[in-house]
């Protein structure tokens, strides 16, 4: 039996979730992540791409051909990323100038192509939007909580705004801002996250 | 119809690229004008940033008024080339336009000098593509005031008439800090300061 839209949200927010659990979208991960405007920024890109993606596939779903449904999700998904970036471009240049280039790459992101395939091309409408915004979600709140920490420690800011601990004793980490300080902390997030889901799982059984 | 004919593929794709391409051309039409304003405003707003334009707001317009009012835009053509250059009618400031590869994307910006071609006054970044938090600093206050009085040894060879980093005299009137763990950053900006600086000048000056 299909999933309910609360099951779907549950799942692909925390059971499944993309990144910590599907371990998918790393790349942005690392990427946008020393900035929490940029990285809200990619979010809500990701997020409308998935959804606008994810309800496309699933209306065309019985009449998209079999051999070329990889050429044809290929072609939604990049068709989407074009219009998120020309719209962050028109609407907030400066954080285009910034992120500008991996918002190109949202149409590598596998965590769309995989929803579009695994869900989207089997589903209804109405789930397949669920399914891409929770999916969305999942993935923007591992995003969030990286940036969140990054972006203090790294820069001694949060969106922008400088924190009173820079001016009086705080020392930036310079590796907070480079890609492997995303890494360190990708890392704890995983074993944080999958260390409550093992428990919860046990404690289910 | 049969889904797997060549003929169902080649019209189910047509119509898909016609649709989405339909879709793509609406949104970028639509912002056109948006992107253009956006574009001519950040270059104002560098021009009144780096000449130290009274600019009386924040707005497009502000910005737009500003320069126009106060800014000459110029071109120099040299050896069948152009040079475009900027000329603060108030004080003779001349603004020139510098060019390079960063460590990641071109680095474009905008420096002044005296009109003796002797003092650096400011320098400010149209577009840099540098990492965040290391070499994306080149736009920070912290080292752009630090170009201000910066004296051109125009005696020395062209590629050390400014020197971004270290330096047998660390005192020198023509030397500034580079920035701590963007090395790359500071020496590309350090190569391309120095190269337009020194094509400029002989353009400015007619010399062959």
């Amino acid at each position: 039996m299909a999933d309910t839209p609360s099951q779907i949200l549950i799942k692909d927010v925390w059971n499944e979730n993309p990144v910590f659990r599907q371990v998918l979208g790393i790349c942005s991960a690392l990427a946008v992540t020393n900035l929490l405007t940029n990285t809200l920024f990619m979010c809500l890109g990701v997020i409308f791409t998935l959804i606008m993606s994810n309800l496309t596939i699933s209306i065309l779903r019985n009449y998209i051909p079999k051999r070329i449904r990889m050429i044809v999700q290929v072609m939604i998904i990049a068709s989407y990323v074009m219009m998120v970036d020309i719209v962050i471009k028109a609407v907030s240049p400066d954080i285009h100038r910034f992120i500008g280039p991996y918002v190109g790459l949202i149409i590598t992101n596998c965590i769309i192509m995989g929803r579009a395939e695994a869900f989207a091309s089997q589903n209804r409408p109405m789930l397949a939007v669920v399914d891409g915004l929770a999916s969305g979600i999942g993935y923007s709140l591992i995003l969030i909580a990286i940036a969140l920490v990054r972006e203090p420690l790294g820069f001694g800011t949060i969106m922008g705004y400088t924190l009173p601990a820079k001016e009086l004793w705080w020392h930036q980490w310079t590796i907070m801002v480079m890609p492997p300080g995303a890494f360190f902390m990708l890392g704890i997030i995983t074993w944080f996250a999958r260390n409550r889901l093992e428990r919860s799982e046990e404690g289910v059984k | 119809m049969n889904k797997q004919s060549p003929a169902y593929i080649i019209f189910f794709i047509l119509a898909l690229s016609t649709f989405f391409g339909l879709a793509i051309s609406i949104v970028n039409y639509s912002t056109v004008d948006l992107l253009k304003k956006n574009e001519e405003m950040h270059r104002n707003r560098v021009i009144a940033q780096v000449f130290s334009l009274s600019v009386s707001g924040t707005s497009a317009d502000a910005y737009r008024e500003a320069v126009t009012g106060q800014i000459d835009e110029l071109t120099i053509t040299w050896n069948g080339r152009q040079f475009p250059y900027l000329k603060n009618r108030e004080n003779d400031d001349t603004g020139i336009f510098f060019r390079g590869t960063g460590f990641w994307d071109a680095i474009t910006g905008i420096m002044v000098l005296s009109p003796d071609l002797q003092t650096i006054k400011n320098i400010k970044f149209l577009d840099q593509k540098e990492t965040p938090g290391l070499g994306a600093r080149i736009e920070e206050e912290a080292f752009t005031d630090s170009f201000m009085g910066l004296q051109i040894d125009w005696q020395n060879q062209p590629d050390k008439r400014i020197i971004i980093g270290p330096s047998p005299d660390p005192n020198a009137v023509n030397r500034v800090d580079a920035i701590t763990g963007a090395t790359q950053t500071s020496i590309a900006l350090m190569d391309m300061l120095n190269r337009d600086l020194d094509i400029f000048r002989r353009a400015y000056k007619g010399e062959e």
